[in-house]
């Protein structure tokens, strides 16, 4: 149990007018309401005491940069958002499942008579949580056991574990992560992975090993990540009947890549947002620290918002993307773009548009995709102010194109191909919000432009996911 | 696949004549290919070249990963893909091109059993000396297997697949033997061969069958490679029959089709032909 | 010629002298070579001198494992079955020996090992009844996951799943083996003339597994038994040379059809069993009782000196011991 008693920065004297309101009466037990705020606005506090009770491992001098602030306060109502304010910081550390603020007058010999006393109440996490699933689909079944210590060191630090062990494949990730003291937003963390994936739509199955680091710092509006990655690719074919060019990706290869994204996010929520709009630009360079892949990798996303009449959202969206091979070897499968499916172009099968051979898809080098949306809420409401908002109808339009690089054709043959046999589709369908994270989706779409060896689904689709166009 | 599919697959196949466009895959021929691969790839550019099929080959890094059994060579006919001498044999039979047709049933039994003679001893001893003597290991094997890939993973996958020959060796009895074992089993293997062959010029009298292939992808390349010591290419020179055999598959077969040398076996090692 | 080696082999049953592949190879090929031997059957493969059957122990040499290392032993002793074969014959045995290793056994590795049905009801419930206590719980597990890592290091595969492909391919490959044997033999008694070589102990060590151990899933044994001359073959050998293996299952066929009702030729001891565990139970309860004081035991001592004593003993709960 420890307890931080910090003094107030600079010392104020008592000024301004009496009022008639004792100190005894200012005891307020929660931050969150404020009654009688006529009255208290206009008086002068002084903070003297910011406690903090119920730290175990944490470490003070962490603490410091969050509470800082609340010693700048000047009336009461000051105090009491600059102390809502440092509980959202202290709970947004990830180290406390619980913070709860209390302020009260001072008391003790230099108790001034318009001086108050702060005090966090925190619990800690504890030291190790674990959590364990089993998870069957697919014709596959894996346990997957998860553990995570929070706050290893005392300073936010959080290290992660997770494996999953399944009749076909294992793999498994650590990770740990390090902010920085008094700028959370500034941190690093460090990954090491094992992942497996099967690609039914270009019969190919994927196992990376890899290591990150990443760095993540905020300039002005914009969050910015620079990230290295080094990450062993094996490749293999996932049925006997995958198409030749499939099997000539099939193999071993090392990928070294330093990679940059910035991200502008003004939405007010990630998941159906009402406004705002949303800014992603990421850049990957590959082959310069070893390696075997050369290339570089460039691709943004934009997405905006605006609110129409009666709850309705129009929303557009735009997605693009290049990835330039350097030397003479060509491009790897597994670091083309996919387009189609329900999150992206939807009314077209998973990942199936583009360039393909014997049924495989094998993916571009440069794409383009957009999307236009009008969200309303369901028709004549029901459970509204429930469960019912929870979903919405759509009205969309979704527009792309993928393509390869071949090159002595320049870059204006590029963009005439981009902008010629344009896969698009139309339709509607209901959205489900699930937490703040991801969405469910049933469409009905209907597809056009369609190209030979695209594979539609045209009809009622379902898609669930995160990132949707 | 099941019974039906495959014989509708092999009449398919039968149904289609070899094309011109055949090709067949192996590892990297200057810096890569070690000599288990080279003998195999070897043998079935021989047995296309005595079948009159013709057949080009086309070196990749990642063969041994393309090819659908793990094993190099492979060829890729048409749409279908077929690995290994065996299934090559079967497959160009379905086709209707086959050399041992005018076998009779004892002899068809021999071919077959000296074939798995020639894949139980000879191969498993190249592969024995490749990966399991460490001096041939960290000299020549290592660094040829592992030259396409960069730093971490040529090491990573070198030892890899060290550790998995060694199991296999272990797998079928043959971890304990030592290296004078194993050219005792060269020698032994090569007596049996050359007692087979006698004096006929191929092992079944006048006509070359899948088995002259097979021994001459491995003779000859065990004779033309240079490994950090003779000793295996001098069990072989003792039997003269042997070298004579070899000497005149390569000379009906391989230098008078064409004049730059498809062998490529020679290319890591002393001197384009025999002696 | 010193004093007799020993050979320490597995257990016959089936009417065969071994149910291991190799172990039966040493035992027909020093049968023919006419070699002493002095042979333990056993079923604990630890209790070998090598840790794996077969094993031979020699004075000179040690102990030596391997089927094809012993027969160069053997030889060495002057027992050499092979004494007569011509330098091609020689050239015949090698070439032969190799077909056997590489198209017949991994299709017997499979057949006992692999496939789910046989090895559950036949190769497990054996090893399980055979081996002592606490062996049988452990031993076919382990082998069951060794032979499956040997079958896949011999094909060279990256993962092996008991799959129809698999199963066809093997089988298939050991099918024509067998025909090609058959074809070879044609209609000779042995491989090479009339006297027995070490080629015919290794096709006997291989073969007759499949013939008389019966099995769920029989595809390689029905083919086996469409080759009437290899089946000939090796009842031939079994009856020459191992009359007493062959006399025993004969005789063991009878009391199994004389016991009639189902469960019973199973477990002959069913019965006594049943009634065994009854009385230990009944015998457990009572002295549990007896020992928590529920039933008291009367020790009725008809002394002059303490007739309250015992009135008092009928009414108490407690048991009292005197």
């Amino acid at each position: 149990m420890g307890t931080v008693h910090a003094r107030s920065l600079d010392p104020l004297p008592m000024k301004g007018p009496e009022l008639g309101v004792q100190a005894d009466d200012l005891d307020v037990g929660d931050a969150e309401y404020e009654p009688q705020q006529e009255v208290l606005e206009n008086k002068d506090v002084v903070v003297q005491r910011v406690h903090i009770d119920g730290l175990g491992r944490t470490k003070e001098d962490f603490l410091t940069y969050e509470i800082a602030d609340v010693f700048r306060a000047k009336n009461l109502i000051d105090v009491m958002k600059k102390s809502h304010d440092a509980r959202q910081r202290l709970l947004r550390l990830g180290i406390f499942r619980q913070v709860e603020v209390i302020i009260d007058t001072s008391h003790g010999e230099d108790a001034l008579p318009n001086g108050l006393d702060i005090t966090f109440d925190v619990k800690e996490f504890r030291r190790l949580t674990g959590s364990y699933n089993t998870m069957v689909g697919n014709n596959e079944g894996s346990m997957v056991l998860g553990l995570k210590l929070p706050n290893v060191f005392g300073r936010a630090e959080k290290l992660t574990f997770q494996f999953s062990y399944g009749t076909k494949e294992t793999s498994y990730g650590l990770s740990f992560f390090k902010p920085q003291a008094g700028r959370f937003e500034r941190n690093f963390s460090v990954n090491l992975y094992k992942v497996t994936g099967q690609f039914p739509w270009s019969s190919l199955r994927e196992t990376d090993r890899g290591i990150s680091t990443e760095f993540s710092f905020p300039i002005w509006k914009t969050n910015h990540t620079l990230k290295w990655e080094g990450v062993w690719r094996e490749l293999g074919c996932l049925a006997r009947t995958a198409s030749f060019a499939v099997r000539e990706e099939s193999g071993h290869s090392l990928k070294s890549s330093l990679s940059h994204a910035m991200v502008i996010d003004t939405r007010n929520s990630p998941i159906l947002p009402k406004k705002g709009a949303l800014l992603k630009i990421n850049q990957e360079l590959a082959g310069y620290t070893g390696g075997d892949a050369r290339f570089l990798k460039e691709d943004f996303e934009i997405q905006l918002n605006r609110r129409l009449f009666w709850d309705s959202v129009l929303s557009a969206s735009l997605w693009g993307g290049l990835l330039l091979p350097f030397g003479d070897k060509p491009t790897s499968i597994a670091d083309r773009f996919y387009l189609g499916g329900p999150t992206s172009v939807r009314g077209f099968s998973m990942y199936s548009i583009g360039p393909q051979s014997e049924g495989d898809y094998l993916g571009g080098e440069v794409y383009w995709a957009g999307g236009l949306h009008l969200y309303t809420p369901l028709p004549f409401r029901p459970g509204r102010g429930g469960f019912g908002d929870l979903f919405r109808t759509h009205f969309f339009l979704n527009a792309g194109n993928l393509c390869n690089l071949n090159y002595g054709e320049g870059p204006r043959a590029h963009l005439s191909r981009l902008a010629e046999c344009v896969r698009w589709s139309y339709g509607a369908g209901i959205v489900l919000r699930l937490g703040n994270i991801a969405r469910l989706e049933l469409n009905y779409c209907i597809p056009m432009g369609v190209q030979s060896g695209d594979r539609i689904c045209d009809g009622v689709q379902f898609g669930a996911g995160i990132r949707f166009l | 696949m099941s019974l039906a599919a495959e014989a509708f697959v092999s009449q398919i196949a039968a149904a289609e004549p070899w094309p011109e466009n055949a090709i067949l895959y192996q590892p990297l021929r200057e810096d890569q290919i070690l000599l288990s691969d080279c003998a195999s790839s070897l043998a079935v550019q021989a047995y296309l070249r005595m079948l009159g099929l013709p057949v080009r080959v086309q070196c990749r890094a990642n063969a041994e990963y393309m090819s659908p059994s793990g094993k190099v060579p492979f060829i890729h006919v048409g749409n279908q893909v077929v690995s290994e001498l065996g299934p090559i044999v079967q497959f160009t039979r379905a086709k209707g091109h086959s050399l041992s047709d005018g076998l009779d049933d004892v002899q068809r039994a021999e071919m077959k059993a000296y074939m798995e003679l020639v894949n139980n001893m000879l191969l498993t001893a190249e592969l024995y000396i490749q990966w399991c003597d460490e001096n041939t290991a960290a000299e020549i094997t290592r660094p040829r297997y592992s030259s396409p890939y960069s730093w971490p993973l040529n090491h990573i996958l070198a030892y890899q697949k060290q550790w998995e020959v060694r199991r296999k060796m272990s797998a079928i009895g043959w971890a304990g033997k030592t290296l004078e074992q194993v050219y005792e089993d060269v020698s032994q293997c090569c007596q049996a061969l050359s007692q087979r062959l006698g004096t006929q010029p191929f092992f079944f009298n006048k006509q070359p069958t899948e088995l002259d292939a097979l021994v001459f992808g491995h003779l000859f390349t065990i004779l033309t490679t240079r490994l950090t010591t003779d000793e295996l290419s001098e069990k072989i020179k003792s039997y003269s029959n042997l070298l004579s055999f070899c000497r005149r598959i390569e000379q009906t077969y391989f230098e008078s089709q064409d004049r730059d040398s498809q062998l490529g076996a020679s290319d890591y090692s002393k001197g384009p032909s025999l002696m | 010629m010193a004093a007799p080696m020993e050979l320490y082999c597995w257990k016959g049953d089936y009417g065969l002298p071994s149910v291991d592949v190799d172990c039966l190879t040493v035992l027909a090929y020093a049968k023919f070579a006419g070699a002493p031997l002095k042979v333990h059957k056993i079923t604990n493969p630890w209790r070998s001198p090598t840790g794996t059957l077969p094993a031979l122990r020699t004075k000179e040499e040690g102990s030596l494992s391997q089927p094809s290392k012993i027969i160069i032993q053997l030889r060495k002793q002057k027992y050499n079955a092979d004494y007569d074969l011509s330098a091609k014959e020689g050239a015949d045995t090698l070439a032969f020996v190799s077909l056997l290793e590489e198209k017949l056994l991994p299709a017997l590795i499979y057949t006992q090992w692999v496939d789910a049905k046989n090895y559950v009801d036949v190769t497990r419930r054996w090893y399980a009844e055979n081996t002592s206590f606490p062996l049988n719980f452990l031993l076919p597990g382990r082998m069951h996951s060794r032979q499956m890592e040997r079958l896949r290091l011999i094909r060279g595969d990256a993962v092996l799943e008991p799959e129809e492909q698999l199963e066809k391919e093997l089988y298939q490959d050991a099918l024509e083996c067998m025909t090609l044997l058959s074809q070879r033999l044609g209609s000779h008694k042995f491989f090479f003339g009339d006297s027995p070589s070490s080629l015919d102990a290794y096709v006997f060590g291989h073969l007759v597994p499949l013939l008389k151990i019966k099995l769920p899933n029989a595809k390689l044994q029905q083919h086996l038994n469409s080759l009437e001359n290899l089946t000939q073959f090796c009842s031939n050998i079994l009856l020459l040379y191992f009359p007493s293996d062959s006399r025993e299952a004969q005789s063991r066929k009878a009391p199994v059809h004389t016991d009639g009702g189902g469960d019973f030729n199973n477990e002959p001891h069913k019965r006594r069993n049943q009634i065994l565990s009854v009385l230990f139970a009944v015998a457990a309860m009572l002295g549990y009782a007896v020992l928590s004081g529920i039933v008291t035991i009367q020790s009725s001592r008809s002394e002059l000196g303490e007739p309250q004593r015992e009135d008092r003993d009928e009414h108490d709960d407690e048991e009292e011991e005197e």
